[in-house]
């Protein structure tokens, strides 16, 4: 990955230490956020699960392109993506029965128990620098803003019909736009020595010991926590750590909502 | 099913001989040594070279020139109906491989000998000819990287619908069953290194196809060198000059 001499790693070391990282940030602030909405997640007709009749169907997949890293060719990135996806899945998704999900699965029913949206959300990693957590938790949240889901009307089923879908008319020009004001937004805090930093580069992610993903949406609840790394943490530094998350999540959820609202009156002018 | 009106329009309101509208960015890539996205109509690609450098399989160095690997992409996204397996399957191998072959004869390999150049191309969204506009975003992507090159490389795809030679098929005319040219080409040495057909065609239609994808060839390769100027005067600019 990034090779770094022991000049560079105290460099790195004593920086963060310092409260002054290598490109001049603080310890709590992100990089600049671009966004561009454009890319459309595919949603298809599909059965609910029985468990949750009502609610419709969401699923992830991340995929780790080569142009991100050469060791990304072939099956290289496979690990990678998939820990990303069951990470994206946890913070976003909630539990295998749907309870609990940060996003609003109930507003992609359309028929209870028989015929429901199923929403793919498909995620490309082109170019990597660390932080992949949450630039791809802010990229869903942005995409799911821009998504449309088609006004479908349910015809009234037939009383002598043995068909076990009800007939849907889905319509092509009335789109329903996503409520996305719910969605969470994942933060990742990465210990290095004894500080934590928001929004680590590649370099500074090498030298971390551990770090925690928590995924927080806008009223400050935690939505999901993903600890990676190999060094315990002690509880009390967790539990510092998830309330520095929560105070940092307003400030992100602030930009990040007025960077999707300026990428859509952008769209819209063009 | 028609595909050129009687008026002489086609499905998307181009022209027989006309292309589609070319859009091309360097450097989007910052960690790579040379990058690229190229748009053709709504064909969109991404390119990225890294290289030269150190051979990763020592068994295939090459001892008297560079080693060039290339992978060919789809996007889950990128066509209509959602790719299931975006790697790995038939259809990418061969792809990778034809780009592979076409970048090998332009690339100055033995400038770098036991080295290893590796070209990854990304299909963001494909509307037909991924193929051609996967060749010219690699090679404004080596172009990015600074790697010499004999001379530019470009491709273009033309068909044959309805009696009407058409130039830069999309994803419809494509799938209708028609001819499909694809042509690659070194623009200023005026040599073909690559050229696909697929269905029949008459030998005298057939010249006539492809010589309209040369010119399809020779059109993308203004525009690229256009970008090259603009990206030189750029960092150029940026030096302080």
């Amino acid at each position: 990955m990034v090779g770094l001499s022991i000049g560079e790693t105290n460099f790195i070391r004593g920086g963060i230490a310092q409260d002054l990282r290598c490109d001049g940030r603080k310890r709590l602030s992100y990089r600049p956020i671009n966004v561009e909405t454009g890319v459309i997640p595919q949603a298809e007709l599909g059965r609910p699960s029985s468990s949750r009749p009502d609610h419709g169907k969401v699923s992830i997949h991340v995929d780790c392109s080569a142009t991100a890293a050469p060791m990304y060719q072939g099956k290289g990135g496979e690990e990678l993506s998939s820990e990303l996806a069951l990470a994206l899945q946890r913070g976003l998704l909630g539990s295998k029965s749907g309870a609990g999900a940060g996003i609003d699965l109930s507003s992609l029913c359309i028929v209870e128990g028989k015929t429901c949206w199923d929403l793919y959300i498909d995620c490309l990693v082109l170019s990597s620098d660390g932080n992949l957590l949450d630039a791809l938790g802010a990229g869903i949240k942005a995409a799911l803003s821009d998504t449309g889901v088609p006004r479908v009307q349910v015809m009234a089923a037939d009383a002598s019909s043995s068909s076990d879908q009800p007939e849907i008319d889905v319509s092509d020009e009335e789109f329903l736009q996503f409520d996305t004001s719910a969605v969470p937004v994942i933060i990742t805090l990465t210990k290095v020595g004894r500080h934590y930093i928001v929004d680590a580069t590649a370099e500074e992610e090498s030298q971390m010991s551990s770090a925690i993903s928590i995924s927080v949406n806008r009223q400050g609840h935690i939505c999901g926590l993903t600890k990676r790394g190999g060094a315990g943490l002690d509880p009390s530094i967790i539990h510092d750590m998830i309330s520095v998350a929560k105070h940092v999540s307003e400030q992100f959820l602030n930009k990040l909502d007025s960077e999707i609202a300026a990428a859509q009156a952008r769209q819209e002018e063009s | 099913m028609e595909f050129v009106s009687p008026e002489g329009l086609r499905l998307d309101g181009r022209r027989p001989l006309e292309m589609r509208q070319l859009r091309a960015e360097i450097g989007s890539i910052s960690k790579a040594d040379g990058s690229a996205v190229f748009e053709m109509g709504n064909t969109k690609v991404i390119a990225a070279v890294y290289g030269p450098r150190e051979v990763e399989n020592k068994s295939q160095q090459i001892s008297d020139k560079a080693l060039v690997r290339c992978e060919y992409t789809m996007a889950n996204f990128s066509t209509g109906d959602r790719v299931r397996k975006p790697k790995g399957d038939r259809r990418s191998t061969e792809i990778s491989m034809v780009i592979r072959q076409t970048m090998e004869s332009c690339i100055l390999l033995e400038k770098f000998p036991g080295s290893q150049i590796d070209i990854f191309v990304q299909v963001l969204q494909a509307d037909g000819g991924t193929r051609s506009a996967c060749i010219n975003a690699a090679t404004l992507a080596l172009a990015d990287a600074g790697i010499p090159m004999r001379d530019l490389v470009t491709s273009c795809s033309a068909g044959y619908l309805n009696s009407t030679p058409l130039l830069d098929l999309n994803y419809v005319e494509d799938s209708a069953g028609g001819p499909d040219v694809t042509v690659g080409l070194l623009s200023k040495m005026d040599k073909v290194t690559l050229l696909q057909m697929d269905s029949k065609l008459p030998i005298d239609i057939f010249e006539n196809v492809m010589q309209l994808a040369i010119e399809g060839c020779k059109a993308v390769a203004n525009y690229i060198r256009e970008i090259l100027l603009e990206n030189t005067k750029q960092l150029e600019y940026r030096r302080g000059k």
